[in-house]
């Protein structure tokens, strides 16, 4: 399970951030001393740090210029400044992405995975059980036969099996499709969805996304 | 200044004048002094007052047509004062002192204005920032409890929140924008996923073409923009809105169609205009008639241009064009 720290003073933000994380399936944990924030960041071990710019005392910026200096963890700055040059001064010192307040809690997820995905050291061909998973070459192989996924199918079934096992929202689904330009509505999300299930089935795996009502899909 | 105007502006002097002269003359021959002595002393009198009267008007006209030609050339008017000098008679070093100090007032009062007017929007976009931490946090918490009604609602209180802020930077914007390469696609997608529940409960479909393109702007400048454009075609029943964009060496032109109501012709030319509601604005849905005006203050900030094209009941294409000269290249 990966690990996030939160690093933000609000604390009904940084609460309701720590929930989102647990929710989706992440470990979160908060600094709540703002004393020393530089030492608490190195000292924990975790995969990603979600750092505010305004904080007391200091600000998020300084921070990770300090904390570049010994440690590549991957960070993402919050900010409600709307400032461009907040933005360019966080990438310059090292971030890893940038998001306004108030977020979209979904796009916060994406961004979150994506940094994770972008970071993760092992490259390797991702395995859905004992088929190959193929996102350059959009398709999916097992025991030599091959279904070849389209676009959308591709961005639904790398979501479902990034978080396997877990439920993922339609809502989820929807922003992912979105990032990448594909406009759908709800009638096209279930269509595609029942393709791929299709597809999955025609592999050797039938009922591999089960439908939970009114919360999402799960990939077994 | 006309010798005419002069002439009739003394004409209570003259008029003093020749009855004085009358009268001296009805003394002298009273006396029986010669006719020759008061001749010449007539004569000397009149030279006399003429010189002095030419004198007069000439520095006169000389100070007074350089005035009002300065006047009619200075771009800011009230920089009258500095360009006056020091006149050489009594009422024109009046005139100008009068201007200094009057001047000087009026500067006093407009610096108090704007200190005034500057608090106000530090003062508005610190509360916009402050704002925004507890409606983070209640987005959140709606997303955490699956709270959908609570979240469009929330998203409303977002947009009205940076419509202010856009507002009170869009009058210098020249302080808070940052020109560089940006993606419209990425722009563009960005504001479609934040107002994505909107579109598909409205039922609206986007389609975009060739927006691989690069322009140079500023980012959420760009995107606030895109923001107002989407609003108002949901607001005005359209189902279906495509992007495209255009690339010639000159200009990168953005057109952004969507399929409603249209607006009526005789609204057209106003519709930039700030609090412009027009028809639409009355029949269809509350207006504030501040949307497009931000928009068009932002373009005009940000160097690009927007026109709209429209016909009612099946079109309206605003169009966006981001120039490419050597000002905007700076890369």
């Amino acid at each position: 399970m990966k690990r996030i720290l939160i690093i933000e003073d609000d604390t009904v933000l940084r609460d309701e951030l720590t929930i989102l994380l647990q929710n989706t399936g992440y470990e979160a944990a908060a600094v709540t001393q703002y004393q020393d924030i530089l030492n608490q960041m190195l000292a924990a071990q975790t995969d990603l740090i979600l750092l505010d710019i305004n904080l007391p005392e200091t600000n998020g910026e300084t921070l990770l210029q300090e904390f570049r200096k010994q440690r590549d963890t991957p960070v993402i700055m919050l900010t409600s400044r709307t400032a461009e040059i907040d933005e360019v001064l966080s990438m310059s010192f090292g971030a890893d992405d940038f998001i306004t307040k108030p977020y979209n809690p979904t796009i916060l997820l994406l961004r979150i995975s994506a940094v994770l995905k972008r970071t993760a050291k092992t490259a390797a061909a991702q395995m859905y059980h004992d088929a190959e998973v193929s996102s350059v070459k959009g398709s999916i192989t097992r025991n030599g036969s091959e279904q070849v996924l389209t676009k959308n199918e591709m961005i639904i079934f790398q979501l479902l099996l990034e978080r396997q096992g877990e439920i993922v929202t339609r809502d989820a689904l929807m922003t992912a499709l979105w990032d990448n330009d594909e406009f759908i509505n709800d009638n096209a999300l279930s269509v595609n969805i029942s393709r791929l299930r299709g597809k999955l089935a025609e592999l050797g795996f039938p009922n591999a996304i089960e439908t939970r009502k009114k919360q999402g899909y799960v990939l077994k | 200044m006309k010798l005419t105007e002069f002439i009739k502006d003394r004409f209570t002097a003259y008029l003093i004048f020749v009855l004085t002269w009358v009268l001296m003359l009805i003394f002298l021959f009273t006396f029986h002094v010669q006719t020759e002595a008061v001749v010449i002393a007539s004569v000397l009198l009149w030279i006399g007052r003429c010189i002095a009267e030419a004198w007069e008007f000439l520095r006169k006209k000389q100070f007074y047509d350089k005035l009002l030609h300065d006047l009619s050339e200075l771009d800011q008017k009230y920089l009258l004062s500095e360009m006056i000098g020091e006149p050489e008679f009594r009422e024109g070093r009046i005139l100008s002192e009068v201007m200094r100090e009057t001047n000087k007032s009026m500067c006093e009062q407009i610096g108090l204005h704007r200190r005034a007017n500057s608090d106000f929007r530090e003062y508005i976009e610190l509360w916009v920032h402050e704002i925004k931490l507890p409606v983070a946090s209640l987005q959140l918490m709606c997303h955490n409890d699956g709270n959908v009604k609570y979240a469009e609602q929330l998203k409303r209180i977002d947009d009205y929140i940076e419509n202010v802020l856009y507002y009170a930077r869009s009058r210098n914007a020249e302080k808070d924008y940052l020109i560089k390469p940006v993606s419209l696609k990425r722009v563009f997608t960005d504001t479609a996923i934040r107002n994505r529940e909107e579109l598909q409960q409205r039922g609206i479909s986007l389609s975009t073409e060739k927006l691989d393109a690069e322009v140079m702007t500023d980012a959420k400048w760009l995107g606030f923009m895109f923001g107002q454009l989407m609003n108002n075609s949901m607001k005005y029943g359209a189902d279906a809105i495509t992007v495209t964009a255009e690339d010639t060496p000159e200009a990168t032109v953005l057109r952004f169609r969507d399929n409603g109501i249209g607006i009526p012709e005789s609204d057209l030319p106003c519709i930039f205009e700030k609090s412009f509601t027009g028809e639409n604005g009355r029949t269809h849905s509350k207006s504030t008639g501040m949307g497009l005006y931000i928009v068009r203050q932002l373009c005009e900030k940000l160097g690009h241009s927007v026109a709209a094209e429209s016909v009612q009941g099946e079109y309206t294409e605003i169009i966006m064009t981001f120039g490419k000269n050597d000002l905007h290249d700076v890369r």
